[in-house]
């Protein structure tokens, strides 16, 4: 899957899970997420894993969760992008 | 004919340790019910999320003729007791109080479990050991408990994630004071050790004809179809004979979303699915 893709994918996902009806089209890869985004508790947290593992096919071990992995859409995306080329 | 839907009753069951919450829907009009639904709630935040849902849903199924009861099982929402104090078969039990006070109130009349997320898994459980044919209505059912003490583990680590404390080590110890017993709390919620044991080895049970399923999931896809894991299941079941009505509709994970939200296809399929199963008079 190339880079675009999964950024249109990743922002799909969090509109979907943040309930944000449609808002996610203004993030780009700058935007902060978690500590920023007040609808980021622990279960949006662990819905928008489950989400991405359910979109992209790909597993999240439990060492994958790190503070810096959700800090923005863009440290998300490499996230994904490098799991998808694992 | 369309009634307005009765103000539903609510009540307190006596019950073991305590007593739950109870909220009684009749059928809107004065006939004989068509079905008696018994509402298995979801976990923790799942529930509270998806409460406005389940009360559309009862009252839609009560302006359809239908009789809908709500418990909040041991330790949940504003029944009796904490989570602590709460164990898998303190719920089976709560559960089979439930049917047994819908059967008492209305003798004549089916008896469905609605069981949603992991209160499928608690449905299927009790509807194989009822002796009275019981129905099953699944919504969103999970197939193993095993998903949902994974997302719980998560929602722990995900907590401390602010305090830097990495994901993976915060599971291994939870799952070692799992292990020696102890409870872990998680979102508010104190997980006794059994009760998380019991969830994460249950399994979605087969049906007992002449009971019949209505298994209904919700996605947001432009084209909705079931998990491929119930597709499978299900396969399973219906080639040792079960009868399942299966539908996947377009809407919002709403036990999950961040705002609250609605699926109305899920409420009018839900509907059709109670009074379109064979076997219930009008």
């Amino acid at each position: 899957m190339q880079q675009i893709n999964v950024f249109a994918e990743l922002l799909a996902v969090l509109d979907e899970v943040l309930s944000l009806g449609g808002r996610s089209a203004a993030f780009d890869r700058q935007t902060p997420l978690l500590g920023a985004v007040p609808e980021l508790d622990s279960m949006a947290v662990v819905t928008l894993i489950g989400g991405l593992e359910e979109r992209f096919g790909i597993t999240v071990d439990d060492d994958d969760i790190d503070g810096a992995t959700f800090a923005s859409v863009g440290t998300l995306a490499d996230f994904v992008a490098a799991k998808l080329n694992t | 004919m369309t009634s307005s839907p009765r103000p539903a009753n609510l009540f307190f069951l006596p019950r073991v340790l305590g007593q739950r919450l109870c909220v009684y829907h009749g059928p809107a009009s004065d006939k004989a019910p068509l079905a008696a639904l018994v509402f298995v709630h979801a976990c923790g935040e799942e529930m509270n999320k998806s409460r406005h849902m389940v009360a559309l849903q009862a009252r839609a199924l009560s302006r359809a003729g239908c009789a809908v009861l709500t418990i909040d099982l041991l330790g949940c929402g504003d029944s009796s007791g904490d989570l602590q104090d709460a164990s898998w078969s303190d719920w089976l039990a709560d559960i089979e109080a439930a049917c047994n006070w819908m059967t008492e109130h209305l003798p004549q009349t089916p008896i469905w479990l609605w069981g949603q997320r992991a209160g499928a898994l608690l449905a299927s459980a009790v509807a194989q050991r009822r002796t009275r044919p019981t129905h099953l209505l699944l919504w969103q059912p999970l197939v193993s408990g095993k998903p949902q003490v994974q997302q719980l583990l998560r929602m722990k680590a995900a907590a401390g994630l602010g305090a830097g404390m990495p994901a993976g080590e915060a599971i291994t110890d939870i799952k070692q004071a799992l292990a020696q017993g102890g409870a872990v709390e998680i979102g508010g919620y104190t997980w006794p050790a059994a009760l998380m044991q019991a969830l994460e080895s249950a399994m979605l049970e087969r049906p007992v004809a002449p009971g019949r399923v209505a298994w209904i999931e919700v996605s947001n896809r432009p084209d909705p179809s079931l998990a491929p894991t119930s597709s499978k299941l299900l396969e399973t079941w219906r080639g040792l004979g079960a009868e399942v009505d299966s539908r996947a509709v377009r809407g919002p994970a709403f036990w999950q979303t961040t705002e609250l939200e609605v699926a109305p296809e899920l409420l009018s399929a839900t509907v059709s699915a109670v009074l379109q199963a064979p076997g219930l008079t009008a």
